[in-house]
């Protein structure tokens, strides 16, 4: 045991200190040209008042920190320490629901919480959170809405932060903040009955202090707790699909849907992706890929509380007149895959394994914001690359969401490979390097930059990487909060 | 002080000799009254704002990139407005530089598919409005109306107002941003930083259109906002806005896919349940309670008068006495405006139906008289645009809203009554227009899908009278005594008095200390302060922008 890990037991004697070989071994993997550091050891806070503490000791030793929410295994490398001596602070253990507020529609919870416990515990309060597509089992709803993750619902989206609110911060520099609300905290049952609830995300005051947390890697501070805005559990519900043979037929019918907000989910994918979705396993994945169309509109119908049955009848009938419009079929079914159970699929967390990787073992994803109209031409630009690497194009997946009402698209790129063979694994990593450098040249925004792109971004626009900068020395001046980073 | 000749000639070369005056009658007609939502002038109310070293007016962001490299070569500060709507646009510091944006009054580009418009400072809502209904779409418009710069609510102040249930406050709208910072280094937020459009403020990574604002706007005190682009909602109704009447009558015939309800509530409990219920159902396109402005007693006669051209207010005591109006008066105490707004035919007739089943579980009812075609198409009119903003100082003059409770609609509702009986003996002693009940007004959705009102008490006075005067200030300081002491905070009384004292000018550090230290958070003033330092070098703006010292 060393020295940092005796000192920092004596300071948080209730957290968990592991130094587990194998445990700090899986965060030691280099993600996209980052050089992977093995973490000195990990913590596992149980409160607040302990990460408080944690992130005090690392200002005063100079300790990188790492925090860490969702289980493994982590994805896109923002959990890959980039500093060496780094400890992992796991928040997995905080994993509170500290409340759930039918009538203000709100939960409050800390970042241990997944969407495996968060789902269950809202439907019982007549609740459901809008969720990103096919989460982890062990995701942090936390985490995921920081790094702002699309969700399959963008017209509860009022803005790119939503569905998060207010959040409890300790900032790199150990300052325990109340973002949102600020005064309307949550934490008194009087308040929550007096209607003084932390229903507020920005602020308080002329900043917003939760955007400078959000899509940060982990890299300003340490979120604690945050409110959730809940939607109302639909007494009924429905799916359908509108298959395209092409996604530029889908394209205005989908722009129409968003203008009117018709469809509570809504979102397209190509053939792969839908396949991926629905097969359990890569044997099932080839033959459902030749019954499906080349590209789907899904499309979700709910009705709330009130007259349910009537609104999805509404919806579904305008809708199915929208397609008709469009020369499309508004369908329940495409051929093996149900709109049933494709529904009931989305609105839970991933069966393992986990659906992008279960064609090839592992995956990796582009992705990044654009306007839903400019996306053939990334589609295009994306496929042209894998031809020109060898990679077979038709195994990509393209997810392709709205994002914030419609104002922009979410793109997605899911790229599967063989992490037993290294031609793959070269070729994969190729693919994502120079495809990245074109979709970006072509107007693609990657506005979470994890590993390669973070330099990509940073390098095209000084202004925002010097304002950034000056925003980390404000919060983490030391910069302990994983240090290597974005452009820090 | 004039500004010295070298600066003058400089701030000349860039803007041009026509968009330049050091003159000090025009200076003077840029000075304001101290009220934080309106303008109260008369011989009782006749403090002005500091008088500028100069008005600028620059033409285009180079222009102002300029002036703010100049402004802090000569440590000068300086100071944006839009639409000058209020005082938190205009200097609180002797020899600030003022820039009248109003020559950047392009609508650069409307996406109508991914809809958003582009715009510069001197877009005013209606403007945009009316461009945008000719491709389907519409803008928010703050409960300041509709001639208010589109630019400065949504980056500078607040952007609260009827439409935020459908249509996104102004925070939800604003997208991407271009920022002259008060260095004068231009900071481009979001996707457009990349060069990828103006769809997204937000990112890379963290966003730094936290630091242009947050709840609030940084109110002129942080550079000069110069392009911004700001997310539209669908408009199912006609191109143009049809208008029929006489003034002030006018009103507007629409569709069979809009419907303008007032509804009421037995109880305070009852309403905050509706508002709830809307919310959790998504329906409803414009929800305000928006003619108890006018108070609750007088609000149905004021009705009356305005949706008939024959009347004045010289008319409004004899209504007063109509006992059908005091019937409707009566119906209508706990009530809001709502307008149901269908996307399709059977979209419309879901969401009645929806509303009914609410007003059934809830126990409210539709104030009958308020469908009067005539009275309904005016109403529609008067939601949709906010065009009619002359009215808030309708009766004498004179007009500011205190408390303004913001939050949760169980919030307000609980404390609605209280606040409103609070005014009683201001209202006896004829200091203001004495309203009956209660005169909170405000959304019933004060963001995106609701979840959180506002309720701000409209006090009428008149500035041209100084018992009204003197009594409205005493009123307004009770009101903010009356608030601390029931745990509400300072209410919107005051919002402009942190930053400005009675004589127009700064208010002193130590009083803004006090202040900031009473707060829940005092740190949000400090990080405030930090951000300035690293942001605002040379201090170039003044106290909108609320900071406490680290020591
Ligand atoms: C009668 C009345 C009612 C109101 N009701 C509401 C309401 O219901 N909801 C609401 O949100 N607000 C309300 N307000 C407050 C405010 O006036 C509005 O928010 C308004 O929409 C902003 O427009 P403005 O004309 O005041 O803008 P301006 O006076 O031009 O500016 C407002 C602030 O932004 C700054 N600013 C303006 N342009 C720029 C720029 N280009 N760059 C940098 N800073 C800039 C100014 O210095 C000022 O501090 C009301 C005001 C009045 C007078």
């Amino acid at each position: 045991m060393n020295g940092k890990m005796t000192d920092l037991m004596n300071i948080v004697k209730e957290a968990e200190i592991i130094d587990d070989p194998a445990v700090i071994e899986s965060f030691a993997h280099g993600y996209r040209g980052d050089v992977p550091m093995r973490p000195m050891f990990m913590v596992k806070p149980k409160n607040t008042d302990e990460v408080q503490k944690i992130v005090r000791w690392a200002n005063e030793t100079c300790t990188p920190l790492v925090p860490v929410s969702s289980g493994a295994p982590h994805l896109r490398g923002g959990t890959v320490p980039t500093a060496p001596g780094s400890v992992i602070v796991d928040l997995s253990g905080m994993d509170r629901i500290v409340k759930v507020d039918r009538r203000n529609r709100l939960a409050l919870i800390e970042p241990g919480v997944t969407y495996t416990t968060l789902g269950p515990e809202l439907k019982r309060h007549g609740l459901r959170i809008a969720m990103p597509l096919l989460p982890r089992k062990n995701k942090s709803v936390l985490t995921s809405l920081l790094e702002r993750e699309p969700v399959v619902s963008p017209r509860y989206q009022w803005n790119m932060m939503e569905p998060l609110r207010a959040l409890e911060i300790i900032w790199g520099n150990g300052d325990k903040f109340y973002s949102g609300g600020g005064v309307f905290r949550g934490e008194k049952e009087e308040d929550w009955k007096r209607g003084l609830v932390p229903v507020w995300g920005p602020g308080p005051g002329q900043l917003d202090f939760y955007k400078f947390v959000s899509a940060a890697q982990g890299s300003m501070g340490i979120v604690t707790w945050a409110s959730v805005k809940c939607e109302v559990y639909p007494e009924c519900r429905k799916l359908f699909f509108v298959p395209a043979d092409r996604l530029e037929e889908a394209i205005e019918f989908v722009y129409l849907l968003l203008r009117y907000r018709f469809g509570d989910e809504l979102f397209l994918m190509n053939k792969s992706c839908l396949a991926y979705v629905h097969a359990r396993n890569a044997d099932e994945l080839e033959s459902v890929k030749d019954t499906l169309p080349s590209w789907a509109v899904v499309v979700g119908i709910t009705g709330g509380h009130i007259l349910s049955k009537d609104r999805v009848e509404a919806r579904e009938k305008d809708i199915r007149d929208i397609a008709r419009g469009f020369g499309l079929k508004f369908i329940p079914q495409l051929r093996s895959l149900s709109g049933k159970e494709f529904g009931e699929r989305i609105m839970r967390p991933c069966e393992e394994p986990y659906w992008k990787s279960r064609y090839s073992g592992e995956v990796q994803e582009v992705f990044f914001l654009t306007t839903l109209d400019r996306t053939p031409g990334f589609v295009a630009a994306m496929n042209e690359e894998a031809d020109g690497l060898e990679y077979p194009a038709e195994r990509i997946g393209v997810y392709l969401q709205p994002v914030h009402q419609g104002v922009g698209c979410h793109c997605e790129f899911i790229i599967p490979f063989d992490p037993d063979s290294r031609m793959d694994t070269r070729k994969t990593e190729e693919l994502i390097r120079k495809s990245s450098l074109r979709l970006s040249d072509q107007g693609a925004f990657f506005s979470r930059p994890y590993g390669i792109w973070a330099d990509m971004v940073y390098d095209r626009d000084a202004g925002t990487k010097t304002a950034t900068k000056k925003i980390k020395e404000i919060f983490d001046p030391n910069n302990v909060m994983n240090p290597g980073k974005l452009c820090f | 002080m004039a500004l010295p000749a070298n600066v003058y000639k400089d701030l000349e070369d860039i803007v041009g000799s026509r968009n330049i005056s050091g003159d000090p009658a025009v200076l003077d007609s840029y000075r304001y009254s101290l009220a934080h939502t309106a303008i109260h002038l008369g011989p009782f109310f006749d403090t002005f704002t500091p008088r500028g070293a100069c008005v600028l007016l620059p033409g285009s962001t180079e222009e102002v990139r300029a002036i703010v490299e100049l402004c802090n070569k000569h440590k000068i500060k300086f100071k944006a407005s839009s639409t000058f709507w209020s005082a938190q646009g205009f200097p609180s510091e002797d020899d600030t530089i003022q820039l009248d944006m109003r020559r950047m009054d392009r609508i650069l580009d409307i996406d109508k598919k991914n809809m958003f418009a582009v715009i510069e400072p001197g877009v005013i809502g209606a403007t945009l409005q009316a461009e945008v209904m000719k491709v389907g779409l519409n803008t928010h418009i703050p409960g300041s109306g509709c001639s208010c710069s589109t630019l400065a609510s949504a980056t500078s102040y607040f952007g609260s107002g009827p439409s935020n249930l459908y249509g996104g406050w102004h925070y939800d709208n604003l997208l991407g941003l271009e920022w002259v910072m008060p260095t004068g280094e231009i900071l481009r937020t979001g996707s457009l930083g990349q060069g990828c459009g103006w769809f997204c403020g937000e990112g890379p990574g963290p966003s730094m259109k936290g630091v242009a604002r947050g709840f609030l706007g940084s109110k002129g005190s942080m550079g000069v906002y110069t392009k911004c682009a700001i997310k539209l909602f669908a408009w199912p109704g006609p191109e143009c806005l049809p208008v029929e009447g006489t003034i002030p009558a006018y009103r507007t015939p629409l569709p069979d896919n809009f419907k303008a309800y007032t509804v009421a509530f037995p109880s305070w409990k009852a309403w905050a349940d509706a508002a709830y219920a809307i919310w959790d159902a998504g329906i409803g396109y414009l929800a305000h309670r928006q003619f108890n402005m006018f108070g609750r007693d007088l609000k149905f006669a004021m009705v009356k008068i305005l949706t008939d051209p024959t009347k004045t207010l010289s008319d409004l005591e004899e209504l007063l006495a109509d006992p059908e109006v005091q019937e409707i008066t009566e119906q209508s105490k706990r009530e809001f405006q709502i307008i149901l707004v269908g996307m399709t035919k059977r979209d419309i007739e879901w969401q009645k139906k929806a509303f009914d089943e609410i007003l059934e579980r809830t126990g409210g009812w539709k104030v009958e008289a308020m469908d009067e075609p005539h009275i309904h198409d005016w109403v529609l009119l008067y939601m949709i645009r906010l065009g009619h903003k002359n009215l808030n100082l309708v009766f004498g003059g004179g007009y500011d809203g205190c408390f303004g409770l913001l939050g949760a609609a169980d919030y307000g509702a609980s404390n609605a009554e209280e606040a409103a009986l609070f005014k009683k003996k201001w209202e006896k002693r004829g200091a203001i227009v004495d309203a009956g009940g209660d005169c909170m007004m405000g959304p019933i959705g004060g963001q995106g899908g609701g979840g959180t009102c506002l309720w701000e008490n409209f006090t009428c006075f008149d500035s041209a009278d100084r018992e009204s005067t003197e009594g409205t200030f005493e009123f307004f300081d009770a009101c903010t005594r009356f608030g601390l002491e029931k745990g509400w905070g300072v209410g919107m009384e005051k919002w402009n008095a942190v930053a400005r004292g009675p004589d127009g000018k700064t208010t002193s550090k130590k009083k803004r200390d006090t202040i900031h230290l009473g707060s829940p958070q005092p740190s949000v003033f400090r990080y405030q302060h930090r951000v300035r330092e690293a942001f605002n070098p040379n201090d170039l703006g003044d106290a909108y922008y609320e900071t406490l010292d680290d020591t």
